[in-house]
């Protein structure tokens, strides 16, 4: 009967194990690892995060790009759903970009920065004003230019400027994480 | 004396003591005379622009 029971036990511990195993590529069983440890090296609550930035701005690029490729006909859909669905969006692309921008290196208030901590945060910031001006200067005339060729309606040229706007703010958002992520790699344990 | 004491009398976070010791953070030299005076010895003792020579055996000398 004791034997039985230990049988289940370890079965049970392989099949957890195996489980753990399998979504160890998604950082989730290293976080939960995080919490548990008393490391001073671990910052629990400001983590580099280096993938969640990549899929939001990979999101927004797609939001950008349906209203590009596919020309929309407002005109049948009633005002109240658009209006919803706009701010839908904002509220999702938004929440989604200060939680990734206050849970990140970057989210802790710049007055308890480190000297190498506010090194990180100008460069980072630097970066990432560099990269959305350079981006605004070469898609603003890109943009005019494929309004033009196509023959956008104002629905569609209104709906391409929010979708821009949202891209921009998801990008000031989270840019600045991503850099400040892939700076500095993870920290062996002391 | 652990990463967390050295950052506590030097002004800095635990990390990046961490990062110092891997060589992938430079100091300033206001945070490199901290450390050194913090030992007692002179900041070349501490911080050298080559590569120290290797002190224990199986660890390769990292320079910073």
């Amino acid at each position: 009967m004791k034997r039985s029971h230990q049988g289940m036990l370890s079965r049970l511990n392989d099949t957890l194990r195996w489980m753990d195993n399998t979504v160890r590529w998604t950082g989730f069983p290293a976080r939960v690892a995080d919490d548990m440890s008393d490391d001073p090296l671990v910052d629990r609550n400001h983590r580099p995060l280096r993938w969640f930035p990549i899929f939001y701005i990979a999101v927004s690029c797609v939001l950008l790009v349906l209203p590009l490729i596919w020309l929309l006909k407002l005109d049948h859909v009633r005002p109240g759903a658009i209006v919803a669905s706009m701010t839908a969006m904002v509220i999702c692309l938004m929440t989604g970009a200060v939680s990734i921008h206050t849970s990140g290196p970057l989210g802790k208030p710049s007055r308890e920065d480190d000297e190498r901590e506010a090194t990180l945060r100008k460069d980072s910031f630097l970066f990432c004003l560099g990269l959305l001006a350079a981006l605004n200067c070469l898609g603003q005339p890109s943009l005019l230019i494929l309004s033009h060729w196509q023959g956008w309606s104002i629905a569609q040229s209104a709906m391409v400027v929010f979708c821009t706007l949202m891209l921009n703010a998801v990008l000031l958002g989270t840019l600045p994480t991503l850099y400040a992520s892939w700076n500095f790699p993870r920290l062996p344990r002391e | 004396m652990s990463r967390r004491q050295l950052a506590e009398a030097v002004g800095v976070n635990p990390q990046t003591i961490g990062y110092l010791e891997r060589g992938d953070y430079k100091p300033s030299l206001e945070l490199a005379l901290k450390i050194a005076r913090h030992f007692g010895v002179a900041v070349e003792m501490v911080f050298s622009l080559d590569r120290f020579a290797i002190m224990t055996f199986g660890r390769t000398g990292e320079g910073e």
